[in-house]
């Protein structure tokens, strides 16, 4: 049996290679060096893509690996840590691809002694792999039985007591916006799901009983205890995203005007609190279960489906883009959606674009597609459709860029570098239209999640002027990047502000003076957040005690600045250059704000943006820049 | 003059009605001052709810203008707007 000889403490200290082709495997060592510089998670996982792949690559052939990678947190009771990373080149937008997931996967693979596992090469005919950490063995098991079943009915026939990453039809019909679930979870973004398809890996079981081994266990314990109680009391992990969950946030996105509503024409939908975070708690609700494991946030719902029973409720992506962006205030309607694109393993952000892109379409005699704004008819059968790629659904499953090739209206096609954008408008949120236009996956939100700081939690500064907006995509994304790197939520971020400050009347003046602090900090506020000392937040102690090196904020923005620098380099190698950190001409040119003339100002931050990054005029990474943070290339 | 006013769900729950029109407000403060007459008893638990939410009109915080003394023109919609966190 393997033995793990004296590693940076928290890691398995193996990953585990297999060649899909020839049908074997074999244990490796963690290579520490790359574990020091990039912790794990999307950073390793993003080193080795980089290093093992050659530029221009198929996405969808053999020569792609599939790279499930962990983190140190992972496998520890902490709060919000059973999270993994996958990462691969993206088929959906030709640069950097990753997702993480949560459920219970992340926690198996620690269990089994996995930090790494890669899938290389593509098996001829579906099969499935049954790893045995204990026992130091991979199977290779024959997964025709299993080809074209949903990812609930593949999960519950290999069997609910272990921990599997599944894909579902989609991923089989190589849907460009496929993910790969873990109980009722999915790393949802950049067509994770379609590589894992192309190598006809339907599903992956790990088991073992393999122990974390910490630096400190008995430190780690105690202020564990202590981030529990502290997350019961705080306003945002204790109260509302477990009693309302993330769809929590739909009445702060309509009143702020930057909920998308048909297909981003709109930030305000009149029926937009019937399909709330509250609504859903007071008619749908019946549990939680469908929440993380060890998570006391439990912002999953639980709701009930007429003739299906208790699944996963939408969350507020979900809720969002197939609610109002559809024009569609019915949340039994979104939720029948959710669980259709969960057991077919979609992206549900994709989808609702693709969606709310195609009944645009439909509008402007542009496409005849059965489908409208408004009206729940159709939507189902095209969500299978899509998942089969069969009929139309063929087309949409190469998402809103390719569609808007073929088709027209890649003046609202809503995408940035070909993925999909998230609910957050960015006419109202300039900070956040900033991240859009330059996360090197595309248009996402949860890869720094600039809105928190400016528009939508408790010190909102103001989202509509150029103050701090080119800073806060840099410390957020920063700071994401690290957090995807350990494995950990995103949403643990939001305990950074406190319920004292939470707790401040809006009209205060310590309310008042916080905000303008904060919007007044200028280039200080990079400076602060990339201070060394010692580790303060939580995570930041976790790693300390779990690996034994003292890790605090500044180290972490350097970490994920050096993951950030890396997929940029990515994207480079590949063709992603900075004509693609843009946001769609929607967003540039058309206004949803009273007396607001044009849209995002990103031409006078993205300079700025640049120079912050110690990126030259073409959005490139200057030497000195990659030689700072050790990023080789 | 009519503006719109949209509420949290909370308040909504207590008024029983999620939005609705007002004539002849001229300020955002004349929005609440309306709000707490034309529902009655609730009305005071409503004026409660708004001590902990911001306003926007057209999704824009009147922190950012003159407060509550912030004016509205025609066709307006005033927000009750509370901190939240999603993903």
């Amino acid at each position: 049996m393997w033995q793990c000889v004296a590693m940076i403490k928290g890691y398995a200290g193996r990953t585990l290679e297999v060649d899909l082709a020839a049908r074997t495997f074999v244990f490796k060592p963690l290579d520490e060096e790359i574990a020091r510089l990039y912790i794990g998670g999307k950073g390793y996982g993003t080193r080795l893509l980089y290093d093992r792949t050659e530029a221009g690559i198929d996405p969808l052939g053999p020569e792609n690996p599939l790279i499930f990678a962990t983190g140190p947190l992972n496998g520890s009771v902490a709060p919000q840590s059973n999270r993994f990373a996958v990462v691969c080149k993206s088929p959906l937008t030709g640069g950097i691809g990753n997702a993480a997931c949560g459920g219970s996967y992340a926690y198996g693979m620690k269990r089994a002694g996995i930090d790494v596992l890669v899938v290389l090469n593509r098996s001829e005919t579906p099969v499935r792999l049954d790893i045995d950490g204990d026992n130091d063995t991979v199977e290779f098991i024959d997964a025709s039985d299993l080809w074209g079943k949903g990812t609930y009915e593949t999960q519950e026939i290999l069997g609910k007591k272990k921990h599997h990453a599944v894909i579902g039809p989609a991923g089989e019909n190589l849907v460009l916006y496929a993910g790969i679930v873990s109980n009722e979870r999915i790393a949802g973004r950049t067509g994770v799901g379609a590589v894992m398809g192309s190598k006809k890996l339907k599903a992956v079981t790990v088991r073992g009983k393999r122990k974390l081994e910490m630096d400190d266990p008995e430190a780690f314990k105690e202020y564990t205890k202590w981030v529990r109680e502290m997350f019961k009391e705080h306003p945002v992990l204790g109260e509302s995203l477990k009693r309302f969950g993330t769809a929590g946030i739909v009445g702060t996105t309509q009143a702020r005007n930057i909920i998308p509503t048909k297909n981003f024409q709109r930030g305000n939908f009149d029926q937009a609190l019937k399909v709330s975070g509250e609504y859903m708690e007071d008619h749908e609700l019946v549990g939680v279960k469908s929440s993380c494991i060890h998570c006391p946030v439990t912002c999953g719902r639980d709701v009930e489906l007429e003739g299906v029973g208790r699944v996963k409720g939408p969350e507020y992506e979900t809720v969002a883009l197939m609610g109002p962006n559809l024009e569609i205030g019915d949340l039994k309607k979104v939720a029948e959606w959710n669980y259709l694109a969960d057991d077919m393993g979609m992206d549900t952000i994709s989808l609702g674009a693709v969606l709310s892109f195609t009944m645009e379409l439909e509008e402007r005699g542009m496409l005849e597609s059965g489908i409208h704004f408004g009206d729940p008819a159709g939507v189902s059968e095209l969500i299978k459709d899509v998942a089969h790629r069969s009929g139309l659904g063929d087309d949409l499953a190469d998402g809103v860029m390719r569609m808007s090739r073929k088709y027209g209206g890649g003046e609202f096609a809503m995408h940035v570098k070909g993925l999909e954008l998230s609910a957050y408008d960015p006419r109202g949120s300039f900070a956040q239209g900033v991240e859009y236009a330059t996360t090197n996956r595309g248009g996402c939100h949860v890869q720094g999640a600039s809105m928190y700081l400016e528009s939508v939690g408790p010190l909102t500064i103001n989202p509509q002027n150029l103050k701090l907006k080119a800073e806060i995509p840099v410390a957020q994304q920063n700071l994401a990047s690290a957090i995807n790197s350990m494995v950990l939520c995103i949403f643990t971020t939001y305990g950074m502000i406190p319920k004292q400050i939470h707790d401040l009347r809006p009209d205060s003046f310590a309310h008042k003076a916080l905000s303008f602090a904060l919007e007044n900090s200028g280039p200080l506020f990079l400076k602060a957040m990339q201070m060394k000392g010692k580790p303060m937040l939580w995570w930041e102690k976790w790693l300390t005690y779990i690996t034994g090196t003292p890790l605090s904020g500044g180290h972490l923005q350097e970490i994920g600045g050096r993951v950030f620098n890396l997929e940029r380099m990515y994207n480079l190698r590949e063709g992603v250059d900075a004509s693609t950190d843009t946001l769609p001409p929607r967003m540039l040119n058309e206004s949803t704000f009273k007396g607001m003339e044009s849209g995002h100002p990103l031409d006078q931050l993205l300079p700025r943006y640049y120079r912050n990054r110690g990126w030259d005029e073409n959005g490139v990474p200057t030497a000195q820049t990659l030689e700072r943070l050790q990023v080789a290339v | 003059m009519a503006v719109t006013v949209e509420l949290t769900y909370a308040m909504g729950k207590v008024l029983g009605v999620d939005r609705f029109e007002v004539e002849n407000a001229s300020t955002a403060a004349d929005i609440i001052a309306e709000t707490k007459k034309r529902f009655g008893a609730k009305g005071d638990e409503f004026e409660k709810l708004t001590r902990v939410a911001t306003i926007a009109v057209n999704g824009v915080l009147v922190s950012y203008r003159k407060g509550k003394s912030t004016r509205l023109s025609d066709g307006d919609v005033v927000s009750f707007v509370k901190a939240a966190a999603g993903g």
